[in-house]
């Protein structure tokens, strides 16, 4: 049975919902929130269909796109981005529709050779900034390099001013039944998912977001819809999710607050946690997130670093070095290129706290301009009442470089 | 494109020139001989408009181009050298700051008196240990509530004492180089700030140089130049405009000279015709005709480039070095052609000869601007290990002042320290319960094994108490030994102490116990092992047995009356300056994500350490995905 909705004349979304899937990518855990994989459909004089879906819901896809051709057939394939949760059905779409062409990019074809497609004779290259006419609606392609992989690029209908975004503005979560973002309150139930999204799957090239910002910036006004690859369709309040994106690429904190994350064994550390907490809450911050990092995935921890303008790690000392935990969230953050954050360190240790000076020394040497405050905290096994009066020196220290310049 | 200044340059130049020629050029003798400053003159010089040139109308500045600012240097150093370097001090170094880095109150406050000509501007960059290499700053600003408190001096210091207001550089957070420095604006009427005498120099004897000299000098933190950090950023980027002050100077100076030589040449008859009409005269003239065109366009291109908001970095730092490299050769030629007649105090060429050397040195010799070119072309050399980062691996609490005294009895060495410290500004006459939590207390005298037998704390107690002190101890003592619960034994594992005045006594200074105390303002060492890593971590230090020395040095600290009571403690807290981002401009592939960073180069690509990816030599590609440089988008 087909499952489908419709986006504006002309065009429909006939992408699918997974919800078996617990790790995205196999690696970010899903948690029961789901995913959906778009393709939207447009229907000219010619009928082109705008990328594809995982493998894993394929069935489904075919339903819907025989659904909405009506019998007609799909004359083109446009390819915007590779990745197999997009493109693995494209094998599928050539064997069942003998007479689709794809349309892409020459990075494009050669990935698809790569994956083992059998695109021979089947396929137009188009360059950078060419357009397409399909009787009403002209396309006009835009490369997006890197804006996650080096063949991405955004398909842009001069017609009636839908963008086909590949994965920028994407987010997790199945749209079950959903269509718009104006549909659902995204910055209460969706925002925090859009931002794992984004900054886990694309955060290490902000740079390459910011260029192609630049590159559409022009067309701003042009554009009506935004659709993305995963999660819901824009087509209100456009600035609200390109303000986000323009923040998160160009790595500067949504929020004036304090993050803690803390490593505790036996929570000592975990109490001490509690005690930053409390004083930094006393002091009048309000807002304040305390994570610990064994129970929270790192995915979450970078995506609320990239929220946060502190940021405070507690960690125990581990065999002389980092908590394996804490040394994975430093190392995807700098895999992930974030930066121009403040840290505080407090260290643990019951005889020879060292983690805090390891930390330090990454933060200061392996990021980019990372502020790490001069205060230093050691706790030996447990909070004492001078470690106490310390910790208030180091919430006064957060608290005052809060302030601006 | 016709390589000529406008006609407004040029009347600007009619203008500055008849100035110079009235006002300044029949003083200069004078000036020069009396090491004179020309106070009358330049005060009419800046009721002309023309002490803020470059600056916008809406801040008192005359709202003309850098190209001539460059043109007023120059036709005040062909009258005078000394006269033209006090503007370019003035325009280049105490005002642009202001102007490029102030904040908007800064600049209303500062910034329109400068450019107006009200009052007079200067730089103080330049330490004894601090001359091409500003990372040996050691002028401190530490913040204190609303105000920092510099301690320190600077030397060299052009139209010292003169100007009103001076951007200083100081050390806010210490330890870690250049960044930790920053700027500061001073004025002159601070408590403290005072100036040591006048340089009696070669040339430019006009210009008035003199030492800052700060002591406990409080000034407001709105004061702070940028942010904390930014100041050996702010130093670099005011010295690449200055460059095309001073090149302006050696021009001006050159221009002088020649044409002194030119109109004497022309005058002077030997072997029955006029010495410019034989050859080897005529030659050395045209030699310097050519020179001085050459520096001229060097100068005004870079002028031209920084007015377009271009980089000219390189540029004005090879007008620089050219503009006084062959000044030095004009000014050699011109007296040459004088003959005796030149080497006579009160002949101007006379004066441009000494006037022109200073050029090659100062606002960056010219040694360093060969650095700053080749940087450009080559990239920055391969790091080194750098003389700071051996210093410090060898203190563990930073800085220390290293006093050792040991001059006199044990009695006079205890006498130095007690006056030492209260020159430090210890108030003795008060003092804190000796059971303060380490943490919390101001001051601690500390006992380490050295200490011997048990009833010998009662010696530190009794220091402690004159000394207006809480007990501590390195943890052996209390660990071991219990002297004192574990509560009190300071070190990285123990209580760490942040207050001002440290004394260990018989601590020898593991490694653990110094790294409690690297926040101490000041670290005093008593200890009968003169090779103990205390001294090398101390401020001052007394060899000597603690028994002998603690008596002595508790006597030397009671006032004979009970001590009042604390006020509560003044912590000089060490800010953490903002890391900045790097100067060069990102450079990131289309194809694969890799950034090329210039400090780390591509060495598998053969491009060394420090190379910009603008002088990445043609045909290199991505080495992570084989794209060509242009594929790279940069941010």
């Amino acid at each position: 049975m087909y499952c489908v909705r419709k986006v504006t004349e002309d065009l429909y979304w006939v992408g699918a919902n997974d919800h078996r899937l617990q790790l995205f990518e196999n690696i970010h855990p899903l948690n029961g929130v789901g995913v959906s994989y778009n393709s939207y459909l447009l229907l000219d004089e010619k009928t082109v269909l705008f990328d594809t879906v995982d493998w894993a819901v394929c069935r489904q896809y075919i339903d819907n796109v025989k659904h909405v051709l009506g019998g007609r057939k799909l004359d083109y394939l446009v390819i915007n981005h590779l990745e197999p949760d997009h493109a693995a059905s494209i094998d599928e779409i050539l064997l069942r529709f003998p007479e689709t062409k794809l349309i892409s990019n020459e990075k494009a074809f050669m990935q698809m050779r790569q994956f083992g497609f059998n695109i021979d004779g089947r396929y137009e290259e188009i360059a950078e900034g060419d357009t397409r006419s399909f009787g009403k609606h002209t396309i006009a392609f835009v490369y997006a390099p890197m804006v996650h992989w080096p063949e991405a690029m955004v398909s842009f209908d001069v017609t009636n001013g839908v963008l086909f975004a590949a994965d920028a503005f994407g987010s997790f979560i199945a749209l079950d039944g959903v269509l718009f973002a104006d549909e659902v309150d995204f910055d209460r139930d969706w925002i925090d998912e859009a931002r794992r999204y984004l900054t886990n799957i694309v955060g290490k090239y902000g740079p390459h977001i910011q260029a192609l910002l630049k590159k559409a910036t022009p067309l701003l006004p042009d554009i009506k819809f935004i659709c993305p690859l995963h999660g819901p369709v824009w087509r209100k309040d456009l600035g609200y999710i390109i303000e986000k994106y323009d923040k998160w690429s160009r790595y500067e904190p949504e929020t004036d607050g304090v993050l803690i994350i803390y490593a505790s064994m036996y929570g000592n550390t975990e109490s001490a946690a509690m005690c930053l907490a409390t004083k930094l809450r006393e002091k009048g911050v309000r807002d304040v997130k305390v994570r610990d990092v064994s129970n929270t995935h790192v995915s979450w921890l970078i995506s609320e670093t990239f929220k946060y303008s502190h940021v405070v790690l507690m960690s125990v000392t581990y065999n002389l070095g980092i908590y394996p935990l804490i040394h994975n969230y430093l190392m995807d953050m700098k895999a992930l290129n974030l930066q121009q954050r403040t840290f505080a360190v407090v260290q643990n240790g019951t005889w020879a706290p060292k983690s805090g000076d390891i930390i330090r020394e990454f933060l200061d040497n392996e990021l980019k301009q990372i502020t790490v405050l001069n205060d230093e905290l050691t706790i030996n096994s447990s909070m004492t009442p001078e470690n106490g009066i310390e910790m208030d020196g180091m919430a006064d220290s957060i608290i005052a470089s809060m302030k601006k310049d | 494109m016709s390589f000529k200044t406008t006609e407004a340059h040029e009347a600007l130049r009619r203008r500055v020139r008849e100035f110079a020629e009235t006002e300044i050029q029949p003083l200069a003798f004078l000036l020069d001989k009396e090491n004179e400053f020309p106070a009358d003159a330049i005060k009419k010089f800046g009721e002309m408009g023309l002490m803020g040139i470059p600056y916008p109308k809406e801040y008192g500045g005359a709202g003309l181009d850098v190209l001539s600012y460059a043109i007023a240097v120059e036709e005040l150093a062909r009258v005078d050298g000394g006269t033209g370097v006090i503007l370019s001090a003035h325009v280049s170094l105490g005002t642009w700051p202001i102007f490029a880095y102030g904040s908007e109150a800064q600049k209303q406050k500062y910034l329109i008196p400068l450019a107006r000509g009200e009052k007079i501007g200067a730089f103080g960059l330049t330490e004894p240990g601090a001359g091409s290499d500003a990372s040996g700053t050691e002028t401190t600003a530490l913040l204190d509530g609303d105000h920092y408190i510099l301690n320190g001096g600077k030397i060299f210091i052009t139209n010292a004492c003169k100007a009103d207001t001076y951007v200083v550089f100081a050390v806010t957070t210490p330890d870690i180089g250049t960044r930790g420095i920053s700027a500061f604006i001073v004025e002159k009427d601070r408590d403290g700030f005072s100036f040591g005498d006048h340089y009696d120099k070669l040339g430019i004897r006009s210009s008035a140089t003199a030492e800052l000299i700060f002591n406990d000098v409080k000034v407001p933190k709105e004061n702070l130049l940028g942010r904390e950090g930014e100041g050996f950023r702010i130093a670099m980027a005011t010295l690449d405009g200055g460059r095309i002050g001073i090149a302006s100077q050696a021009l001006g100076i050159a221009q002088g000279a020649y044409e002194n030589a030119l109109e004497y040449a022309k005058e002077r008859v030997q072997f029955g015709k006029a010495i410019a009409h034989q050859q080897v005269i005529s030659f050395k003239l045209a030699d310097m005709a050519t020179k001085l065109r050459a520096a001229r366009f060097l100068i005004y291109s870079a002028a031209e480039l920084k007015e377009n908001h271009e980089p000219y970095g390189m540029e004005s730092a090879m007008a620089k070095q050219s503009a006084s490299d062959v000044g030095l050769e004009i000014v050699n030629d011109a007296l040459q052609i004088f003959g005796g007649n030149g080497y006579l105090k009160g002949m101007e060429v006379e004066r441009a000869y000494r006037d022109a050397k200073i050029c090659t040195i100062y606002e960056g010799t010219n040694e360093i601007q060969r650095i700053v070119i080749a940087s450009h072309i080559i990239g920055k050399a391969p790091k080194e290990e750098a003389g700071a980062k051996k210093k410090k691996a060898g203190a563990v609490t930073g800085e220390r002042k290293k006093l050792i005294l040991k001059d006199g009895s044990p009695k006079e060495r205890v006498a130095a320290l007690a006056e030492a410290l209260k020159k430090d500004g210890y108030d003795f006459t008060v003092g804190i319960d000796i059971n303060t939590p380490i943490a919390q207390a101001e001051r601690v005298v500390s006992a380490g094994k050295g200490i011997g037998d048990k009833k010998n704390m009662e010696l530190v107690k009794a220091l402690a108490i004159q000394a207006g002190a809480a007990v501590g101890s390195s943890r052996p003592v209390a660990e071991t030994l219990k002297y004192l619960p574990l509560n009190r034994y300071v070190g990285m594992s123990g209580q760490k102490f942040n207050g001002n005045l440290y004394i260990a006594c018989g601590i020898s200074g593991a490694g653990q116990h110094l790294k409690g105390i690297k926040n101490a303002t000041t670290i005093v060492a008593v200890n009968n092992n003169a090779n103990a890593p205390i001294f090398k971590n101390c401020d001052y230090g007394i060899v000597g047995d603690v028994l002998e020395i603690l008596p002595l040095l508790t006597a030397a600290l009671d006032n004979g009356k009970p001590k009042t009571p604390a006020p509560p403690m003044k912590k000089l807290r060490r800010s953490t300056p903002k890391k900045l981002p790097p100067v060069w401009k990102q450079h990131i592939c289309n194809g694969c994500g890799y950034e090329y960073i210039p400090d780390l180069g591509d060495p598998a690509g053969g491009v060394p350490e420090g190379v910009l990816f603008e002088s990445l030599p043609e045909g290199w590609t991505c080495p992570e995905c084989g794209e060509s440089k242009d594929q790279f988008i940069e941010l």
